[in-house]
């Protein structure tokens, strides 16, 4: 058994899971139950767990780990459920009512497409600052910077006062346009710092343009409030997980996934961002992996029990979203940009009583799997149960066995709700709804590649999570992709990403830099002055976060990004900067030269529009250090030929009007080089892959299949 | 499909039910037992005998008679008139058509101006419950809202023979 290497973790509501990584890319996934109180319990009992199936203690195991990543949903149910901390709101004077009326988006984020366009279901969540701790101040600032309206001193210190009689824990202030001129927040801060000095209090004071100096009020004032709200008290959980894992030997710095795809320290000053992390690991790992295989643009398809998440890979870099919505809250966070829509494995299957078509979603059974789980008290059919009904799934061996599927019972349910409404017989009922799902899947892949500007033939797929593979030919099917590949090991995917993630902080900054199309030379020279005055901010509020983990500047490697758009037009572009320091004229027209080629390739050639001007519209800085990553396996090739010990049998299944005889293997058995026709289904603990008629696949030396279309 | 109790759709006609439990029925499709269900939980709080036939707004039901009259009739027992008639034309009417009657209810200067729009409130002769409200120019004329096709609407919707009395 080889050496402990990553230890991932992924701390659910109800369950913690523990994902330990070897030298050779091997892995134990470990499971207990969460303990909220003390998450360090359940972490341990859950490593104990996974390390019991290498025969391993954690005394021993520990010390040799190389790295830890968190993610958890703790900070995420506190928000949810609205227990954070009592949080005291200071805006300007005659806006106290906006937090909580809120963006009129926020009344239907996360609804599925028939609940927007059906207003009775809009509701509002109780907002996380209520109206009695919201003050006001006077102050006016317009959204060039201007001061309109001086801030009048004597509003601060009753409108503090007032909120420390309150009894909040944290206090946020959030002025208009601050991000233009963050003097008045400052002061209000350094005044609110003193009184809480001058009474004894433990508050911690966030003003907006220390955390998130960004356009865009609601989205920046939530944040900061998510900040204080739920981000704070999740950093104490951190600090005692960090330090019990220590006393058992650990010697690594636990670092926590955040949004924007790398990991950051606990110590790290904005931690909200870290609310979000699960479904971008699949992301993170993929790119690692197309980094290591030289793949400049994948698209990254991850189904599970409840969703089909996409997301695209393009020239190497991860998609940037910096609005991004999550808890029902408009927020200004980079987020590795996904598109998901509510079609998995668990979700339900009806027929519409009104029309009589069949539907799919968007609710799900999740991890309860399907009508054909006799523990799992579900009644209506899901894809799950068709997979069964179709035999391909082996009901016996789900989950490595752990739950026993009923196919009497999913015979039993698709027959009842499915096909004898629709006049089917049971398996072309069952069929039509996996052909259904695959052909929504496959609109909404090649709709959100074309939309974006490119074509599949430009990406490689990649297909992991449990659910994937069972589609992936159905899915892509057509599409031309130029190659499809599926990890063997791609049901831990998420956490191999986790463990695979950058230690990198990102930090984002608001600009308003016009510049003409033939602008002068001191135009473009103040222009430069400005854009560099912010990479140079960002830059220091990068290095003093990797200084907390004793890194020095001269370790970080620093990537200036920034966006641009044509004056006028409504979306701009995050590009990296090909420079290091804007330091003459050149450099902006490598920018401009820069963006144009992008503008061309997401847009088109025929639309650029230099004769508009440009506008610099942010600043972003990346640092990133190199952390202990996981390896990706590497085997030599064998025979075409599977091997005997790796063919577990036949089995019947159903497939577009007949019963045919599938070739079953097993995966961890299949050698690469081997290449598998159809029709077969290679099984695994946690995923299935199925190769119909019209595909082989071929397994490489990085066990990663290849799917083709013949 | 969904499927829910009595008391569960007797909840949902109190507006006691959690916005989550609301939200969960509104976006499923429709249990099929809904109307019957609905019509069971009114007919059980009415004081009085006559079956419903529809529901017909906030405390007015379409019922049927024994000598075959569908007549609309209030939760106090007060019978209007025929469906197919303007019941609004029995009920007593108040007008606000002045700004002293706009401000009673509306803060002063948010109301509409009554030269071109009035508000007008429908009560019931026999318990004075406010039955409905219209804002409408001055001139405007007193319409019947709703004309349901009941036969029609049980024949080939609900699928199932009309209640008799």
């Amino acid at each position: 058994m080889a050496r402990s290497q990553i230890l991932a973790i992924d701390a659910g509501g109800t369950m913690t899971d523990t994902f330990i990584i070897d030298e050779a890319g091997e892995f134990v996934v470990g499971k207990a139950q969460t303990t909220p109180k003390d998450e360090h319990i359940g972490l341990r009992n859950s490593a104990i767990d996974a390390l019991n199936q290498w025969d391993a203690v954690i005394e021993e195991e520990y010390p040799n780990l190389l790295a830890g990543v968190y993610s958890g949903t703790a900070m995420l149910n506190r928000l949810v459920s609205r227990v954070g901390q009592r949080v005291g709101l200071i805006v300007n004077k005659g806006t106290e009512d906006n937090h909580r009326m809120g963006r009129g988006v926020q009344s239907y984020l996360g609804y599925s497409y028939s609940d927007r366009i059906h207003i009775n279901t809009h509701h509002f969540d109780s907002p996380l600052v209520p109206r009695k701790w919201t003050v006001g101040v006077t102050e006016r600032v317009d959204l060039f910077g201007n001061v309109v309206i001086p801030l009048y001193e004597n509003d601060i210190r009753p409108a503090i006062q007032s909120l420390l009689d309150e009894d909040v824990e944290a206090i946020v202030i959030s002025l208009l346009h601050s991000y233009k001129f963050p003097e008045h927040e400052r002061k209000i801060r350094d005044i609110a710092e003193e009184m809480i000095q001058q009474e004894n209090k433990d508050i911690k004071v966030f003003a907006t343009v220390d955390y998130y100096p960004v356009r865009k009020e609601s989205h920046r004032t939530n944040t900061t409030i998510v900040e204080a709200y739920a981000a704070e008290p999740s950093r104490k959980t951190l600090e005692m997980l960090d330090h019990s894992l220590r006393e058992q030997g650990a010697e690594f710095d636990l670092r926590i996934m955040a949004s924007h795809g790398g990991t950051i320290g606990i110590q790290a000053n904005e931690l909200a961002r870290t609310c979000v992390s699960g479904p971008i690991g699949g992301m993170v790992g993929a790119k690692y992996l197309s980094e290591n295989l030289g793949l400049k643009n994948v698209a990254c398809s991850d189904i599970g029990g409840t969703s089909f998440d996409i997301g695209l890979i393009t020239d190497g870099n991860l998609a940037i979203e910096t609005d991004p919505a999550m808890a029902r809250l408009v927020l200004s966070l980079p987020l590795v940009s996904m598109d998901t829509t509510g079609a998995g494995t668990g979700s339900f299957v009806r027929v519409d009583p009104n029309y009589g078509n069949l539907v799919i979603g968007p609710d799900s059974a999740g991890s309860r799997v399907g009508v054909c789980n006799p523990e799992g008290g579900i009644e209506t059919v899901t894809v799950s149960d068709c997979h069964v009904v179709l035999g391909l799934i082996n009901p016996d061996n789900f989950i490595g066995g752990v739950i026993k599927l009923s196919k009497e019972k999913a015979y039993e349910a698709v027959r009842t709700q499915i096909a004898e409404p629709l006049g089917l017989t049971v398996e072309d009922a069952a069929f039509g709804v996996t052909e259904l799902l695959e052909s929504q899947l496959r609109n909404y892949l090649e709709s959100m590649i074309l939309g974006k500007g490119y074509s599949p033939s430009q990406y490689v797929c990649f297909s992991y999570g449990g659910g994937g593979p069972l589609h992936t030919a159905g899915y892509t099917k057509g599409l031309g992709f130029e190659d499809i590949l599926i990890p063997a090991w791609a049901a831990g995917f998420s956490a191999f990403g986790c463990g695979a993630a950058d230690f990198e902080y990102r930090y984002d900054k608001t600009l308003d830099i016009n510049v003409e199309e033939h602008a002068e030379d001191d135009a473009i020279l103040n222009a430069g002055i400005e854009l560099q005055a912010a990479w140079t901010e960002l830059k220091t509020k990068v290095a003093e976060e990797f200084e907390k983990n004793g890194y020095s500047n001269n370790e970080v490697d620093f990537k200036l990004l920034y966006r641009m758009q044509y004056q006028g037009q409504l979306n701009d572009l995050e590009i990296e900067a090909p420079i290091k320091e804007f330091k003459s004229i050149s450099d902006y027209e490598t920018l401009v030269k820069t963006f144009e080629e992008t503008y061309s390739k997401v847009y088109s050639k025929s639309a650029l529009s230099p004769e508009l001007g440009y506008s610099i519209t942010g600043a972003i800085v990346r640092g990133v250090v190199e952390v202990p990553k996981p390896k990706i396996p590497e085997e030599s090739l064998s025979s075409k030929e599977p091997p005997e010990e790796a063919y577990l049998g036949n089995r019947e299944v159903y497939w577009d009007g007949e019963f045919l005889n599938a070739s079953i293997y097993e995966m961890e058995k299949l050698k690469p080089g081997n290449t598998i026709t159809a029709f077969s289904i290679i099984e695994s603990s946690a995923t299935t892959l199925v190769v119909p008629i019209g595909f082989e696949a071929y397994l490489d030396e990085k066990r990663i299949f290849h799917l083709k279309e013949l | 499909m969904a499927k829910y109790d009595k008391k569960r759709i007797a909840e949902l006609v109190d507006g006691t039910l959690e916005f989550y439990q609301l939200k969960e029925m509104m976006s499923d499709f429709k249990d099929p037992e809904r109307f019957d269900l609905h019509l069971s939980v009114l007919q059980e709080r009415v004081p009085w005998d006559d079956p419903i036939l529809l529901p017909y707004g906030l405390h007015l039901y379409i019922v049927q008679k024994k000598n075959g009259d569908r007549i609309v009739k209030c939760d106090c027992g007060h019978e209007f008139c025929d469906y197919r008639e303007n019941w609004k034309l029995e009920a007593k009417i108040f007008v606000r058509n002045t700004e002293e009657l706009m401000n009673e209810i509306y803060p002063k200067l948010m109301s509409p101006d009554p030269e071109w729009q009035v508000i007008r409130e429908y009560y019931c002769p026999g318990c004075a419950t406010q039955l409905e409200t219209e804002a409408v120019p001055p001139w405007y004329p007193i319409l019947l809202d709703f004309e349901p096709d009941i036969d029609t609407f049980y024949k080939d919707w609900l699928k199932k023979p009309l209640p008799t009395a």
